[in-house]
């Protein structure tokens, strides 16, 4: 899909010749059209670690080395994107009264405090906890893939990959079913907005997410069940009690990062499966062989883009890099980096190393993960178990979006 | 042979307890709960496949036959 370019800004002093490369993430028409040919391009074009000026100037970390330190050095490399200290202060200038504004922890927080604030939930996404899911997960993903493939031909990720994500948040937060419909209605307004990187949208859609969520979340803490909100409200968050405002945010952090993300590495892995119809047949043939392809998919086809903010002024790899200057950690290109992974264009599920960072490196790696893991595979598993072979409908050619989340906007499938 | 774990550093993505969850065996949050295994003989491939899964390069395997 074409998107215009941002304007380029000014390049400070301290960007030579040598680590400066004009690359817009949103709008690159060849990353649009095909994101990950793109960045297999970029290996042999861009410098490993490059600023750009596009929106509004900021550094693009490419290289695995460079990726695999950057996200495991919290010290230099900062997830508070604002301060801490600043949103303290603008929160104490809000009149009284005045709604809560959810924030996405603890993405958006360092050490110390974001291994409080995380400890929580690491019980509830550890993979002990996400295997007694998998029975209901999957549950949903048959029901999901018998309605699309009763249709003959239908776009994958309006018809399973969207949805599984939603309903699978709802189970495990126990959540009223009946809802479904506005959190839905929020899903899409969410991913119609994925290229809309403004702030207060943001902030109202988040709003509205806590408002529907209130009145079950309040309800837990007087009735608790065997759900996620009940469980949150008797732990502690270092030595305090949960109030509702970290409620609120555990919940905005948990309802955001699962959605696009998973939607997004989904509709990538059909999307490849659909071009493929060999390795469809070696699946079906040997199911035991998914969970070793899904890791591969999610290797060649890495589909975020966390971002950090330099602590200090530092040299790093060769580079100087200034406080306050913001960084794309770019996994997708990390994952793609010859000197990591041979020949990295192309998909082999039996590579000798097949240890990916798509869920990123260090504190900050991706809590959901374990529970990721099990709706790619069991998709994939009820996917090639149910449908013939599948392809692309040729009619409706596959566009991309960039940005944070990488992926196709459709998928449409023949079969 | 021996397993070596930096545990502070472990984030917990198991996929080391993904090859084996005898060998490297998890607490209730996901992370490794052990810092050294002593590997029976005979699960010695096991123990290399599951050191090198580790996303943050933190299992080192010490081969004492070498």
């Amino acid at each position: 899909m074409s998107e215009t370019l941002s304007p380029a800004v000014a390049r400070p002093d301290h960007i030579t010749d040598a680590v400066f490369y004009d690359f817009d993430m949103f709008a690159d028409p060849a990353y649009l059209a095909n994101p990950h040919a793109r960045i297999l391009d970029m290996h042999k074009s861009a410098p490993p670690i490059f600023w750009t000026p596009r929106n509004g100037g900021h550094w693009m970390f490419v290289s695995h080395a460079a990726n695999f330190e950057a996200s495991r050095d919290v010290e230099k490399f900062s997830s508070e994107i604002v301060p801490q200290s600043k949103i303290k202060e603008m929160m104490s200038k809000l009149p009284p009264g005045a709604p809560h504004i959810p924030q996405p922890l603890p993405i958006n927080i360092d050490p110390p405090e974001h291994t409080a604030y995380r400890a929580p939930l690491q019980r509830a996404f550890s993979p002990k906890a996400i295997n007694e899911l998998k029975g209901s997960i999957r549950e949903l993903a048959i029901s999901l893939i018998e309605e699309m493939k009763a249709k003959g031909t239908a776009d994958f990720v309006a018809d399973v990959a969207e949805p599984l994500p939603v309903q699978v948040f709802l189970k495990m937060f126990g959540l009223p079913l009946e809802r479904q419909a506005a959190y839905r209605a929020l899903v899409k307004e969410h991913m119609e907005n994925i290229r809309n990187h403004d702030t207060a949208a943001i902030v109202r859609r988040m709003l509205k997410l806590t408002a529907i969520m209130k009145d079950t979340i309040l309800d837990r803490k007087a009735n608790p069940k065997d759900d996620l909100i009940s469980m949150l409200w008797q732990t502690r968050i270092g030595d305090r009690e949960t109030t509702i405002n970290d409620m609120e945010n555990y919940c905005v952090v948990l309802f955001t990062a699962g959605l696009d993300t998973v939607v997004n590495g989904i509709s990538l892995g059909a999307h490849h499966l659909a071009t493929n119809p060999e390795l469809q047949q070696q699946l079906r043939a040997d199911p035991s062989q998914i969970p070793a392809a899904t890791e591969e998919m999610l290797r060649r086809y890495t589909f975020t883009v966390p971002l950090r903010v330099v602590s200090k002024d530092i040299e790093f790899q060769g580079v100087n890099l200034k406080a306050g200057e913001r960084i794309m950690l770019f996994l997708p290109g990390a994952d793609l980096d010859a000197k990591e992974y041979p020949n990295p264009e192309v998909y082999n599920h039996k590579r000798e190393n097949s240890v990916h960072i798509a869920f990123g490196a260090g504190p900050h790696r991706c809590l959901g993960s374990h529970l990721a893991r099990v709706e790619l595979q069991v998709v994939y598993e009820e996917l090639l178990a149910r449908l013939p072979q599948f392809s692309l409908d040729t009619s409706k050619p596959v566009s991309f979006h960039g940005g944070h989340v990488v992926g196709p906007d459709h998928v449409w499938l023949n079969w | 042979m021996k397993i070596r774990i930096d545990k502070a550093r472990c984030v917990g993505n198991a996929r080391c307890a993904a090859i084996s969850e005898t060998l490297f065996p998890l607490d209730d949050e996901g992370y490794i709960a052990v810092s050294e295994v002593d590997v029976p003989p005979g699960q010695e491939q096991l123990a290399r496949r599951g050191a090198r899964a580790c996303p943050e390069r933190i299992i080192v395997v010490e081969d004492d036959s070498q």
